[in-house]
């Protein structure tokens, strides 16, 4: 399939507010993005000309926000919707292997979802990590550098060099990845031994670094991890605010190329032209 | 009379009353306004009864609260209209589009921006995180109503000092920490999860700002030309839709406790007057509002503010024309019980009001049922001017609009004090080295870094900021002195938008004062490379009938009118805020001013952190012994009443320099000079780009050190030069062009004659960083 004919469902509710910026990538690539309400997929209050199903597309995106206000643990909401009404549809669509993104409240979405990290089949029962509120315990937005650690296996980073230092900012008050304190190092260890972590933040050298380059006192500093097969993927920062150069924070410095973002959705059209 | 007497309840099933105006003395008039918390004079209730006595009959108590918050200061700007009309409201140019709740400027061929700024002064004062959303909510609606995508949030706050002394706090007043606090969340809150980007504001500290803080905010939005829509209704047969929030109690006489000073009392008895943010409301509001708008189906707009229904139903439908027939009974509420008066006048958040012909209607009502909103048909327009309103089929309001909508406007005694001549002219002692004062200006609380705030908006949600509100290095960051956003996806061109208040020049010399605020909000713009193309004001200032605030406030707008006519700058919007006095007294005179300005290609905007060793680094402008106000005078309690004047050809010659300048590629840094004068701007310079720079200011000519160094004389800026490309600025005769130095070494050198400053980056960057972070954490 050609990546022109890919189809994007950018998911949304109320309080889902980064879906415009998300469609714009995928449309400046080529590719056939739509701005779809949740009740779209479950039928509820559209008419049938506004009637969508999830198996019409061959990505989904789960973009950026507070959906429904984030008032309980960021994403939980948006996750209990899905899950009450799509579960079935969702674990096809990734049992078939299209890819599936979450970015920012996206990330948190399918982690509430047991989606990510899905230490064991498509979508756990219960969540089996959580993003938890920042160590500054604010909202913070600020630029982060992150180094691409994945070996190959997630579909979103494959055109990332290895250990380049990406630009990707962040904007959020809960995304320190956390696991059962009990199970947390043999998790972490199953997550690198499945090439599942893709993004750590780091400091300009390219090395770990605590607070402010790690935003929020995420665990190993990791800010992006995938499934066991690499098509779903979650991240906190923001790669589709740096698809451009010019909206780098500091672009008036070196102001030629893409921006660092922008291989985020390259490589998944990359993966769908590839595979399907 | 009797309050049996005054007040005749009505044989209905709710509450309602008729208010015996006919056989009312004054002191009754006077208790009747006092007792309904209308806060009408006695000279306007007398209107109000003979108005009906002509009618031969008595108002209700829904007609009586709905004059009420018609004619207060905050709905019909009775005390500043007359200053208003003179000296801004008649600017104008070809790309003024509209001058609605938002003003409308065209940005392009197919595209206009909305842009307005209004005070949330009171409610945020009793309740801040509250207070500050709401605000939040409110501009939103301003700019959504005109059916423009808001794009982005500016946030001018102003504070007690955060240091200040428990001890001194006076009774019922919050303490300025307490109230920062409160505040930032409550932009953060709502801010972030609406989506909508905070790209620029400011945050100032006085003592006159413990009693009364003051919260500003402002929108931008974006539309196609063809999406904009006007405050009006088409014609008879439109019908009303409500659309958003459920209405209650919360925000009754929201306008009226704006128009009055805050006591003692305010935390108990006004709570009720500020009202409760839902930014998951509003956000699909946002969606559905723009997509039945986009789809042609809303013939006209407008948000439901200060006197909520009350004022939207007479405004909207007169603005076309004519009047309207509402059922109260079908507005939906929060709670059972509310009076119809209460219905009529609540300021409940997050409603807006659509008027849709009934073609349209059932469209209009799927799209909002797809979001979750509620919309409700509320009543119809009809031909005549008038509102008849109806609550459970009983006639309870029946007015003319064009006199309720025609309030009181006054010309009120206006006078200068006496007290402001008779200050004498204290300089601070020369000094033979001034790093200490440097260092000491850049930790003040006006001065130092706002990261603690400004990380805590999201300044890029939409992915269109393209210079962020800190910029610098990565891991290293600076004040910029204006945001750019880059609205349209198919087009380079961007919208730059500053914000600029100096209260304390305004407090020594208001129309000077006026004048700096415009020059500064210029500067701004003119930094990044955009051309100053319009402003919305918000006029923040005490109680209107004391002639000494009112004579603060005619010569600010005279200054501020001057300078923007003399630019062509219009103000389609804005917003007056009197009566922000508390037991403590007045607060400075605050007009804060947000501009916006047009960048012809997004991809040549500069920043404001130095760039590259060795680069020549210029200064623009001229600069004059004018310290009154200055941020080192403030700090070495030296005072003079010269505030810096603004030359106008100078300011141009400067705007053009600078952004012709920046357009060629020639200046590669800029930096406005205002606080603190010469030596802040190039400490923040070098901050932000982790990078020294020696100056000499020689050649500034006979002034004294701390003149050269501090003094903020208006239409200057501090320019980095690519090496190399220093001919290509322009010349020109009105203004001064000097060469002072360069860019380069770890330190700040800055010498006239001798050494005056000489520091090292880390340890300005150092006293400029950690100052808010230590006081609030």
């Amino acid at each position: 399939m050609k990546a022109s004919d890919a189809r994007v469902c950018v998911l949304r509710i109320e309080g889902t507010n980064c879906e415009e910026e998300s469609f714009q990538c995928f449309k400046r690539l080529g590719a056939k993005p739509e701005k779809v309400h949740l009740k779209q997929l479950t039928g509820t209050d559209v008419s049938s000309d506004e009637r969508r199903s999830l198996s019409d597309y061959q990505l989904l995106v789960l973009p950026g926000g507070f959906s429904a206000g984030d008032y309980v643990r960021a994403g939980a909401i948006f996750a209990a919707r899905l899950r009450s009404r799509l579960s079935e549809d969702l674990k096809e669509f990734v049992r078939v292997g299209k890819p599936v993104l979450g970015i920012c409240n996206g990330f948190q979405i399918l982690v509430e979802t047991g989606l990510l990290p899905a230490m064991s089949g498509i979508m756990a029962d219960v969540p089996e990590a959580v993003l938890g509120t920042n160590d500054s315990a604010r909202f913070e937005c600020r630029p982060t550098l992150l180094k691409k650690v994945n070996r190959g296996n997630c579909v979103f980073s494959t055109r990332i060099p290895d250990d380049k230092i990406s630009l990707i900012p962040s904007a959020h008050a809960e995304g320190k990845l956390m696991f059962p304190v009990d199970r947390a190092k043999y998790v972490i260890k199953e997550l690198e031994d499945n090439d599942q972590v893709v993004f750590k933040y780091v400091d300009p050298d390219g090395s770990i670094a605590g607070y402010p380059w790690c935003p929020n006192g995420s665990t190993e500093n990791i800010a992006g991890i995938c499934n066991r097969e690499g098509n779903v993927f979650g991240m906190m920062p923001h790669p589709e605010r740096v698809f451009f150069r010019f909206t780098h924070p500091d672009w008036t410095r070196s102001p030629d190329g893409d921006g660092d973002g922008r291989a985020v959705f390259e490589s998944a059209l990359d993966y769908v032209s590839k595979k399907m | 009379m009797s309050k049996a007497t005054l007040y005749a309840p009505q044989d209905v099933p709710f509450e309602l009353r008729e208010i015996n105006l006919a056989e009312a003395s004054d002191d009754d008039l006077a208790d009747i306004s006092n007792e309904s918390g209308t806060g009408l004079s006695v000279d306007e209730m007398r209107i109000i009864k003979e108005y009906f006595g002509r009618k031969g009959r008595n108002p209700t108590d829904v007609e009586l609260q709905s004059i009420g918050q018609a004619w207060s200061e905050h709905c019909c700007y009775k005390s500043s209209k007359v200053f208003l009309r003179e000296y801004v409201f008649g600017i104008n140019n070809r790309h003024v589009m509209d001058r609605g709740d938002a003003g409308v400027m065209e940005f392009d061929r197919d595209h206009a921006y909305a842009l307005r700024v209004e005070s949330h002064n009171h409610p945020s004062a009793v309740e801040p995180y509250g207070g500050a959303a709401t605000g939040i909510g409110g501009i939103l609606r301003d700019v959504l109503c005109m059916g423009a995508q808001p794009i982005a949030l500016v946030d001018p706050l102003f504070f007690g000092p955060l240091d200040y002394p428990f001890a001194k706090l006076p009774e019922g007043i919050k303490h300025p920490k307490y109230l920062l606090g409160g505040v930032v969340a409550g932009i953060r809150d709502y801010g972030n999860r609406v989506g909508v980007p905070t790209i620029s504001g400011g945050v100032w500290f006085d003592d006159s700002y413990v009693g009364n803080c003051l919260v500003n905010v402002g929108c931008i939005g974006i539309a196609e030309k063809d999406d904009i829509r006007r405050n009006a209704v088409k014609g008879p047969g439109d019908v009303l839709v409500l659309v958003g929030g459920r209405t209650g109690r919360d925000g009754i006489h929201g306008v009226t406790f704006a128009s009055a000073v805050l006591t003692e009392e305010s935390e108990t008895e006004s709570r009720g007057a500020v009202q409760l943010g839902d930014p998951i409301m509003k956000e699909p509001v946002m969606h559905a509002v723009l997509e039945a708008n986009e789809r042609k189906l809303v013939n006209g707009m407008k948000d439901l503010g200060g006197g909520g229904l009350s004022c939207v139903v007479g405004e909207i439908a007169l603005a076309g024309g004519c009047g309207a027939d509402v059922d109260l009974t079908k507005v939906p509420l929060k709670e059972e019980g509310l009076a119809p008066w209460e219905i009529w006048v609540s300021e409940s958040q997050e409603r807006m009001m659509l008027s849709v012909s009934s073609r349209n209607l059932d469209k209009v009502l799927h799209i909002f049922k797809l979001w979750d909103v509620p919309a409700t048909p509320i009543g119809r327009i009809v031909r005549d001017k008038r509102v008849r309103l109806h609550y459970k089929d009983v006639k309870v309001f029946d007015l003319e609009l064009e006199f309720l909508t025609a309030g009181p406007e006054y010309c009120r005694p206006c006078a200068a004090s006496t007290a402001r001549r008779t200050r004498k002219e204290r300089p601070p002692k020369a000094r033979g080295n001034y790093n200490d004062v440097l260092l000491r200006l850049l930790s003040d609380q006006n001065i130092c870094n706002r990261d603690w705030v400004i990380r805590q908006y999201d300044h890029e949600v939409r992915a269109n900021t393209i210079l962020k509100p800190l910029q610098g290095k990565i891991g290293h960051w600076s004040h910029g002195d204006a945001a750019v956003l880059k609205p349209v996806e198919e087009s380079f061109r961007g919208l730059a938008v500053a914000t600029a208040s100096n209260p304390f020049a305004v407090g020594v010399d208001p129309y000077r004062g006026g004048k700096t605020c415009v020059d500064e909000v210029c500067r701004n713009l003119a930094a990044v490379g955009a051309r100053p193309h319009s402003l919305t004001d918000c006029l923040n200032f005490g109680n209107p009938e004391k002639p000494d605030r009112l004579w603060q406030f005619r010569e600010a707008v005279r200054g501020i009118g001057e300078v923007a006519k003399d630019l062509n700058l219009p103000i389609p919007s804005g917003n007056v805020s009197f009566y922000n006095e508390s037991p403590t007294g007045s607060v400075l005179p605050t007009p804060t001013i947000v501009g916006c300005g047009i960048v012809r290609d997004i991809r040549k905007c500069v920043t404001s952190d130095f760039k590259r060793e060795g680069d020549p680094l210029l200064l623009v402008g001229e600069t004059r012994p004018e310290m009154g106000a200055s941020a080192y005078y403030r700090k070495t309690r030296g005072y003079s009443s010269k505030v810096p004047d603004v030359d106008m050809r100078a300011l141009k010659a400067g705007i053009d320099i600078v952004v012709d300048g920046v357009e060629r590629g020639a200046i590669v840094a800029c930096h406005d000079i205002s606080d603190g004068g010469i030596a802040v701007a190039l400490a923040e310079m070098c901050i932000g780009g982790d990078i020294g720079a020696k100056a000499a200011l020689d050649l500034l000519g006979r002034l004294r050190s701390d003149a050269k160094l501090f003094a903020e004389s208006n239409s200057r800026w501090l320019v980095e030069v690519k090496k190399g490309k220093e001919r290509q600025l322009r010349r020109d005769r009105a203004t001064k062009v000097t060469k002072i130095g360069h860019v380069g070494g770890d330190r700040l050198d800055i010498s006239s004659g001798r050494r005056l400053v000489d520091v090292s980056v880390d340890r300005i960057a150092r006293k400029f960083n950690e100052p808010l972070w230590r006081m609030v954490g």
